[in-house]
């Protein structure tokens, strides 16, 4: 009875702890890109994985970084926790607080923390300073695993063998580390894995061009995670599951031999592991170092995550032989600190209009040599003179992508006429509305359906959007970024706030969903290429920009990332004809007669929409 | 000897006051100071505002209930893997551990597909005509996140300490005549007490400063505190605000560290 009750106990908690596992590896061989529609089943993803360079490199770099921050840690934690064993009550409870830090502390304050003390200390952002950061919350991990360890080791018995003759490391080594050696174990076990789960830490303090498994994923969020991601993680629980197998098929000693370290099942379980984690990382170095051969020529990119095809950047590197460090952002206001800090020297960028104005007023980006940059004259001039609106003169920007924000409705979930942002606040709908989770696109919405300015600086006009946000947050199911897309696939929403560029893809994948621009106007946004001043590389960055603008690259580009190009060449090479009119990728200028693009208000009315948009989150 | 013992923490304490203290004073640095470097209190007045207090409050309530849910769910758990006839205990570690093979962040984005309208476990609750489970996007969600997330931090420590208790203690205790209940409460409970401290301190700070996980699962409807500072460093790029208010939050890490302290030391007194 007793046992039965055990086994159910036992079970129910695998089940919590296995159910998100058992969903992802079923997501890996689902054949449809997002994750809300089983589209059949497909192996497909697991091929293209080890074709896909970018994320064997991530894995590789993930892998390096978790076995040798973990080594270090458990070395340097090891011994800590042993020199601390024997300290006074006093310097011990500074150590342990100490130690505490980092394990108590929120990651992004670590994160922020160890960022500073980098740029401070002019460390160039990169591999390094990844894994100094790794080694330092790992160490508390050791720690705390060997303390309890040690505390429960017998003082009498290390006494004994003194007295018995035996040197303090013979002592050590054959009394006290046996007892403390699963702590040990545990310890960097732990350490290996806290360092391939970690997110934050490693997104403050990686720089261009490296990138662990999780900023990968993070970047990825944007547009979806990509199938091959769950299949590689898929790959990566079964060889380990594999490996656990392995460990327990091999001979069992008896109860009584559980003491002796170097014993049969000691081996199989140790060294069997240890060697296969050492012919990984090898092949991790190997492979970084293969993958890392470039000339000397390179140019480093930082654009939005998957916002470009990553084709186009393999044939620039084939046409010019210039190696391009690409990294990825999620919003421009993550973008925009790093530019600011100068910690690196980025060559080309690609953040949105209002932020554009913000780095050129603070003194931030280079003219750009249009000598360089001949395929400008692609580019439709119509989107030049809107590009005036922030960047007064054309000097510092070229245009990339551009899109409107609107509303994306269900046909068969809405009964209501959608033409107004005033359907956001039809109780009907309570639970079924996706609102931007941004300040600026969630106080244009409130300020247009008021009919502001999305750029209105009255108080008393952002007041009111505030109260109108807080009086809809009831009604809302999610504030999203990139999540509406895949939501509104599964049918989980009947409304949400999306950029056009996500429509199309969305209608591609449920043809029930539409897309207006309600009557009362909208933003209508551009994201350009701009060179930062610091640099280092800037005719290659002009050479980039220029290889963009080309027509079949930029088309090569829509067609990959859907958001609508301002490249007229491109939109004539475009053969589908009913995309080539679509109204969502080509929005003709009487859809956007009401539509305004952002501009940078200043530092303050930015904290004061911060402000507001906090009460509005907090409420 | 004691003395060369003590000097095997040299590294880790030269370590640490390069990449822990250090950097730690450049955030007591900024969250003392405004844009321009004068000094100002302001920074950590921010929490006073209605909101901040509000996310706090929440975090406060949500990652105490977590970490309550975590040692209810986990000290059994431990006890039953600590008296299975498992000879390698990397076996039972892995079992933990495992999950954390897949990363954190698509882990908990699973979660969002189990537990959306119509989700997995929806579809299974409609397939056997049982209500719905209408959580997504609400505090219970994010309580399963973290208790999910975080668990593993309070088995290991729990199971570390059990299966180290001596076994002739405890059939000495029921010898004596001891009931279950007696030997529980005045023998293995005691003794396991240094790694229920370490299993709350685990769980209940990473959970008081998580933003991730509120929001993947509350739909970025619910602020915690962690949230508000994420939030501070990354909208606002306000690294002075952000980093007062890490300050403050800090006091509440304190506390807890000093009440497990103090009770770390009654567990060792009766230890030894």
């Amino acid at each position: 009875m007793r046992n039965t009750f055990r086994k159910i106990y036992l079970a129910l908690i695998l089940i919590l702890l296995y159910a998100p596992i058992a969903t992802l590896i079923v997501l890996s061989f689902n054949s449809s890109k997002t994750r809300s529609k089983w589209g059949g089943f497909t192996g497909k993803w697991y091929i293209s994985l080890f074709q896909d360079t970018s994320i064997m490199n991530a894995l590789y770099t993930t892998l390096i970084i978790a076995f040798v921050s973990a080594l270090v840690a458990t070395i340097i934690g090891t011994a800590a926790s042993i020199g601390i064993n024997t300290m006074q009550a006093r310097s011990r409870t500074f150590f342990m607080t100490v130690t505490n830090i980092p394990m108590l502390n929120a990651d992004i304050v670590t994160g922020i923390s160890l960022m500073l003390l980098f740029i401070a200390c002019r460390f160039t952002l990169g591999f390094s300073t990844i894994l100094l950061a790794h080694i330092t919350f790992n160490i508390p991990y050791v720690i705390l695993s060997v303390m309890p360890k040690l505390k429960q080791t017998n003082k009498s018995t290390y006494e004994a063998a003194l007295d018995l003759g035996a040197s303090p490391v013979y002592a050590f080594m054959k009394v006290v580390f046996p007892d403390i050696l699963p702590g040990v174990l545990s310890g960097f076990l732990l350490a290996f894995t806290m360092s391939l789960d970690d997110f934050i830490i490693t997104h403050f303090t990686k720089g261009p061009g490296v990138d662990t498994l999780s900023t990968k994923i993070y970047s990825e969020v944007r547009k979806g995670i990509k199938p091959e991601m769950y299949a590689l993680s898929t790959l990566l629980f079964v060889s380990v599951l594999l490996l656990m197998l392995l460990i327990n098929m091999s001979p069992k000693d008896t109860k009584t031999a559980k003491h002796k370290v170097f014993n049969k099942a000691m081996i199989f379980g140790r060294v069997i592991p240890v060697s296969m984690i050492l012919i990984i990382v090898s092949g991790g170095i190997f492979y970084h170092v293969e993958s890392g051969q470039s000339g000397s020529e390179q140019v480093v990119v930082y654009n939005w995550g998957e916002y470009i095809d990553p084709d186009v950047i393999d044939i620039f590197e084939e046409e010019t032989g210039i190696h391009v460090v690409y990294e990825e952002f999620e919003t421009n206001e993550i973008m925009y600190p790093k530019i600011q800090s100068g910690a690196i020297a980025y060559d080309v960028v690609c953040p949105s209009d209002y932020m554009i104005q913000r780095m050129i007023e603070n003194n931030l980006l280079a003219k750009i040599d249009f000598d360089n940059v001949p395929n400008i004259a692609n580019i439709d001039p119509d989107y030049l003179e809107q590009s005036t609106s922030f960047d007064p003169t054309n000097e510092y920007s070229v245009p990339y992508c551009f899109g409107t924000v609107g509303i994306l409705y269900n046909k068969t979930m809405v009964s209501d006429p959608v033409d107004s942002w005033d359907i956001l606040w039809n109780e009907k709908y309570n639970d079924n509305i996706l609102m931007q989770d941004s300040v600026r696109d969630a106080f244009a919405v409130a300020l247009k359906r008021n009919g502001a300015s999305l750029n209105s600086t009255d108080v008393s006009e952002l007041q009111k959007a505030m109260n109108d946000l807080i009086k809809e947050k009831p009604l809302v199911q999610a504030y999203v970024i990139d999540q509406v897309r895949d939501k509104m696939i599964g049918n989980e929403a009947a409304l949400g706030v999306i950029y056009s560029g996500e429509a199309i893809y969305t209608q591609q994948e449920n043809p029930d969903l539409e897309y207006v621009i309600p009557k009362e106007g909208s933003n209508v946004w551009i994201d350009s290429w701009v060179i930062p001043k610091n640099a280092e590389n800037k005719e290659n960055a002009e050479a980039f920009i220029n290889f963009l603008c080309r027509g079949d690259i930029a088309l090569k580009n829509f067609e990959y990332i859907t958001y609508s190009t301002p490249n007229k060449a491109a939109r004539e090479l475009i053969e589908d004809e009913s995309i080539r009119n679509s109204s969502i990728a080509f929005p003709t200028a009487e859809d956007l007669k009401d539509c305004e693009t952002y501009r940078f208000l200043g530092d303050d009315v930015d904290s004061y929409y911060n402000e507001l948009w906090n009460k509005v989150k907090a409420s | 000897m004691n003395k060369n013992r003590k000097l095997l923490s040299g590294p880790y304490l030269v370590w640490s006051i390069a990449f822990i203290i250090i950097p730690l004073a450049m955030i007591f640095y900024y969250g003392f100071t405004d844009e321009t470097g004068a000094f100002t209190f302001a920074n950590i007045a921010q929490m006073g505002t209605m909101e901040n207090l509000k996310a706090l409050g929440l975090a406060l309530l949500l990652s105490l209930v977590s970490t309550i849910v975590c040692l209810i769910l986990a000290y059994p758990l431990a006890m039953i893997l600590s008296n299975l006839n498992v000879n390698q205990t990397s076996f039972v570690v892995l079992i933990f551990i495992l999950p954390m093979w897949m990363n954190f962040l698509l882990r908990t984005l699973a979660w969002q597909n189990l537990l959306e309208k119509n989700g997995v476990i929806n579809g299974i609750l409609n397939f056997l005509h049982l209500p719905e489970l209408q959580i997504i996007n609400t505090p219970y969600a994010i309580v399963l996140g973290m208790v999910y997330n975080f668990l593993p931090f309070m088995v290991l420590p729990l199971y570390n300490v059990l299966i180290k208790i001596d076994k002739d203690i405890i059939n000495a205790a029921r010898d004596l005549g001891a009931t279950e209940k007696q030997t529980f409460l005045k023998v293995i409970f005691p003794l396991s007490l240094p790694g229920v401290i370490s299993g709350i301190t685990m769980v209940f700070v990473p959970a008081l400063t998580t933003f991730v996980i509120s929001d993947l699962l509350g739909g970025s409807k619910i602020l915690l505190i962690g949230n508000v500072i994420e939030q501070k460093f990354k909208q606002g790029s306000n690294w002075n605000v952000g980093s007062g208010l890490s300050l403050v939050m800090m006091i509440f890490i304190l506390l807890s560290m000093a009440v497990t302290t103090k009770y770390d030391k009654d567990g060792n007194g009766g230890a030894f």
